[in-house]
């Protein structure tokens, strides 16, 4: 694998995996992590190596614990790195601040990703870089795969001389962007610590409080001074136009300069908090103009306007002026901003281009992500809809069956964060009379759902039914396992933890059914809106993907379907209201006919179950 | 130099395995690499373009290829081919085209046409250098029982051609280190796209 492959030899590595090797290379003896695109490489590798090199890793049932956990790593003397997805920061958050003032004793790096633009069908472009300056912790950015593998390395050692946790920030193009990258030492993994007690260091309540923030904004003053001039770097150029630009912004800036026969004077920023004032005022000092170069928020440009008004009070400093402060940027964005301040044409006309480009493509079908075919979610969509019909409120959540967000679904009328779907729902319920049901996943449901659901028991709402769509893996990331899968990130077996006995427990109405059983789904779903109250049905199907590749990996061929021409009426039920997207139709001579692409169909047979005129055969059978 | 290649898929087709071979193959001959893969949803049938890049280090830097920008363009489904002409121009680029038709289920739900493989071709030709059209998906399935060769088979197409610029040698160890389960196949596969490539190349002399 090229992650472990000796030093000194160039791979080329995604960003994530960059950041692994990183980790690798500074010891790191504890991983924690809960899965979340664009982070979820990193778990994965660990998952993956953690046994042939020695460390100790696991999938946490959410952020917070994981991040708890490598705080005791951390405090015992072992190198701990836990990683996750923007929102995944949020969870998390309420233990990083307390941490930032206790800190920390070997090195902890807390990697976060954002994700400008949304590729991972996030719910907002949350800029994160202001966590770290609200909890008063160092961050520092990489802006392609071979920065991810040192500023990992740098920040364990900034973690540990300063004894103050760190955040690694990437966004998706750093994150999910291959590069080549040039391999350094790798070092044996220290995974045993102890505990030291120490009331200086963990005596986080009053008066105690004050000297812990005093020595947190000593620590982060020192840091600035530091590597001020360390992780943030001058490149020479002429003119007195400068450039100051941060992450990918800086990948995009130099391929532009060079495009357009420029070279001005470039800052990049490699350390985004605290930010090195000295550094900044040394930079826009001699400058007439500065552009500012990073995505999402002016968090830099703010800082540098800042400091402009004591050092150079004149300078012009463009930005978000000129740059959108949504979605990503690129080439295309950057380029048209250079040409204006520099004076320059450029011999692209991007936007004619793409208005041409536009005006071609108009009316061709939109490829949308899709429920795989045979998705168990697809069939207990099918089944809800068919009981609860299209009126009923349909409270979404995170994972892969967002995607019934689409049509011919239309069934997650609101899609906040992990949990929320029964949260807001419950709320519905205490000040409507309209009638909800609330989707939930499995890993989801151990990740943030299970207080919610609490909640509605012990307020005594009438509750939404709550399905809980249990596919047996986080399916959306990978397949990572939770803690009802029955193996952890270590490939260890062990006993999983059954949703329906903390049902049971919660005390609701309950019914489990097989996710390609419509008959079960139906039944179980018609008894559970009867029953005031809370209700809960569990869905159960493994994720089709899963099962497909065990099939193949054993052997065991997959059953296929098709449609009987003689006997299908064309009603386009199997397509218009289930959409599975094998079930194609086409003309031929002049008559539509439908029929299953035998490539495509994994052999759920739920469209034989779903279609009205037994139409619908396994191949095998017949 | 700088060579730009994007490889236009969907979900499930294994554009990810492809763009991998190629970054290793480029930095098997020193090339300085970078690449993206725009995906999020994607694993589930949506659209997946990747970046390849290579060359000299200070010429690559951006993941991304700028809009028009493309030298080769490796469509592995027909439709694609004609979403990818935003990175496409005239004067420049080369299109491989597997024609082979997914039709996206949104094409029936919504009711839009699903453009037939002239209609295509017609729409991409003021955007494109040349363009060469193969069905690798039937080739794959008629040698090896299934589709999932075809990925390979373009890359061996593309090489014959020549309008991939790497060598055979470096492409074939970077496909014995990317796929070690069905290595042979996929050396097949290859050796069977460079000879249609090389065919090609030659007739069109
Ligand atoms: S649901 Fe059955 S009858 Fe209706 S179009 Fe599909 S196969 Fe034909
Ligand atoms: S059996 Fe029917 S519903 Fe299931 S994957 Fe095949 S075509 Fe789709």
């Amino acid at each position: 694998m090229d992650i472990l492959e000796e030093s000194g030899k160039k791979v080329v590595l995604l960003g994530n995996e960059a950041i692994v090797r990183g980790a690798l290379e500074a010891g790191v003896g504890f991983v924690a992590a809960y899965p979340g695109t664009p982070s979820s490489e990193i778990p994965i590798t660990f998952s993956r190596i953690a046994k042939k090199v020695g460390l100790y890793f696991e999938y946490s049932s959410n952020e917070k614990v994981a991040f708890e956990a490598a705080v005791g790593a951390a405090w015992s003397g072992v190198r701990a790195l836990v990683s996750q997805k923007q929102f995944g920061l949020n969870v998390a958050a309420d233990s990083i601040m307390p941490v930032a003032y206790a800190g920390v004793r070997a090195g902890l790096v807390i990697m976060v990703a954002d994700d400008p633009q949304g590729w991972s069908s996030a719910q907002s472009e949350q800029d994160t870089r202001f966590y770290a300056k609200m909890f008063r912790m160092p961050m520092v950015e990489p802006s392609n795969p071979q920065e991810c593998l040192e500023y990992t390395k740098i920040a364990f050692e900034i973690s540990e001389k300063y004894q103050i946790p760190i955040f690694l920030r990437t966004t998706t193009k750093v994150s999910h962007s291959i590069g080549t990258v040039k391999l350094g030492e790798l070092k044996k993994p220290n995974t045993k610590g102890k505990f030291v007690k120490d009331p200086d260091r963990f005596y986080n309540i009053q008066p105690h409080l004050q000297f812990l923030h005093d020595r947190l904004d000593k620590k982060i003053e020192e840091i600035e001074k530091e590597y001020g001039y360390k992780l943030n770097k001058i490149f020479l150029g002429e003119g007195k136009i400068g450039i100051i630009a941060s992450g990918v912004s800086f990948e995009y800036v130099k391929e532009a300069l060079q495009e357009l026969g420029l070279n001005p004077p470039i800052a990049k920023i490699g350390l985004v908090h605290p930010i090195s004032k000295e550094f900044i005022s040394d930079f826009i000092k001699d400058k007439d103009i500065v552009l500012v170069l990073e995505e999402l928020e002016p968090f830099i440009e703010e800082f540098v306007k800042q400091i402009a008004k004591d050092v150079n009070p004149k300078i012009i400093i463009h930005g978000k002026d000129m740059l959108p402060r949504s979605g990503e940027y690129n080439l295309e964005i950057i380029i048209p901003a250079l040409e204006k301040i520099f004076n320059k044409k450029f011999i692209i006309d991007f936007k004619n281009h793409k208005e041409i480009v536009n005006s071609i493509l108009k009316n061709i079908p939109p490829r949308k992500p899709v429920l795989c075919p045979g998705c168990p979610h697809r069939s207990t969509f099918y089944a809800v809809k068919k009981v609860y019909g299209k009126d009923t409120i349909y409270a979404g959540d995170i994972g892969c069956y967002v995607l019934g967000i689409y049509e011919p679904f239309n069934m997650q009328d609101y899609v906040i964060s992990m949990g929320a779907s029964v949260g807001i729902a419950h709320g519905i319920n205490i000040v409507s009379d309209q009638e909800t049901v609330a989707f939930v996943g499995d890993s989801t449901f151990f990740h943030a759902s299970i207080p919610a659901i609490i909640n509605c028991k012990f307020n005594n709402s009438k509750a939404p039914l709550v399905v809980i769509l249990d596919n047996t893996v986080t399916a959306m990331t990978g397949h990572q396992p939770h803690p009802g899968s029955g193996f952890t990130g270590m490939g260890d077996k062990v006993e999983p933890i059954k949703i329906e006995e903390i049902i049971k427990a919660i005390g609701a109405e309950m019914r489990i059914a097989n996710s390609f059983n419509q008959k079960q789904l139906i039944q179980a779903l018609q008894e559970l809106r009867k029953i005031d109250g809370l209700r809960v049905l569990i869905s159960r199907g493994e994720c089709r993907l899963l099962t497909t590749r065990k099939f193949r990996e054993k052997g065991i061929e997959i059953p296929k379907f098709q449609i009987d021409k003689e006997k299908c009426t064309k009603c386009d039920i199997c397509i218009r209201d289930f959409a599975c997207p094998a079930i194609m139709k086409t003309i031929k001579n002049e008559e539509t006919i439908y029929y299953i692409d035998l490539d495509m169909c994994t052999g759920c047979s739920v469209c034989m179950q779903i279609c009205p005129e037994g139409a619908i055969h396994s191949i095998k059978k017949r | 130099m700088k060579y730009d290649v994007l490889l236009m898929g969907v979900g499930g087709t294994g554009v990810l395995t492809t763009q991998v071979i190629i970054a290793r193959a480029a930095n098997i001959e020193g090339y300085y690499v970078r690449g993206v893969q725009l995906h999020g949803l994607a694993q589930r049938g949506g659209i997946i373009p990747a970046f390849v890049r290579f060359g000299s280090e200070n010429e690559v830097s951006s993941p991304g290829i700028m809009q028009a920008n493309a030298d080769l363009i490796i469509a592995f489904e027909q439709l694609e081919a004609l979403r990818a002409i935003y990175y496409a121009r005239k004067d420049k680029t080369i299109f491989i085209i597997n024609n082979h038709p997914l039709i996206p289920v949104y094409s029936y739900v919504l009711n839009i046409h699903y453009p037939t493989m002239d209609e295509i071709i017609k729409r991409i030709e003021p955007f494109a250098k040349k363009i060469y059209v193969f069905n690798v998906s039937q080739l794959s399935r008629e040698n090896f029982g299934n589709v999932v060769f075809g990925n390979v088979m373009l890359i061996g197409i593309a090489t014959g051609l020549g309008v991939l610029k790497l060598k055979e040698e470096s492409l074939h160890e970077a496909i014995k280190i990317t796929s070690p389960r069905e290595v042979e196949n996929n050396i097949k596969a290859f050796e069977l796209g460079l000879k249609l490539g090389k065919e090609k190349l030659h007739k069109d002399k």
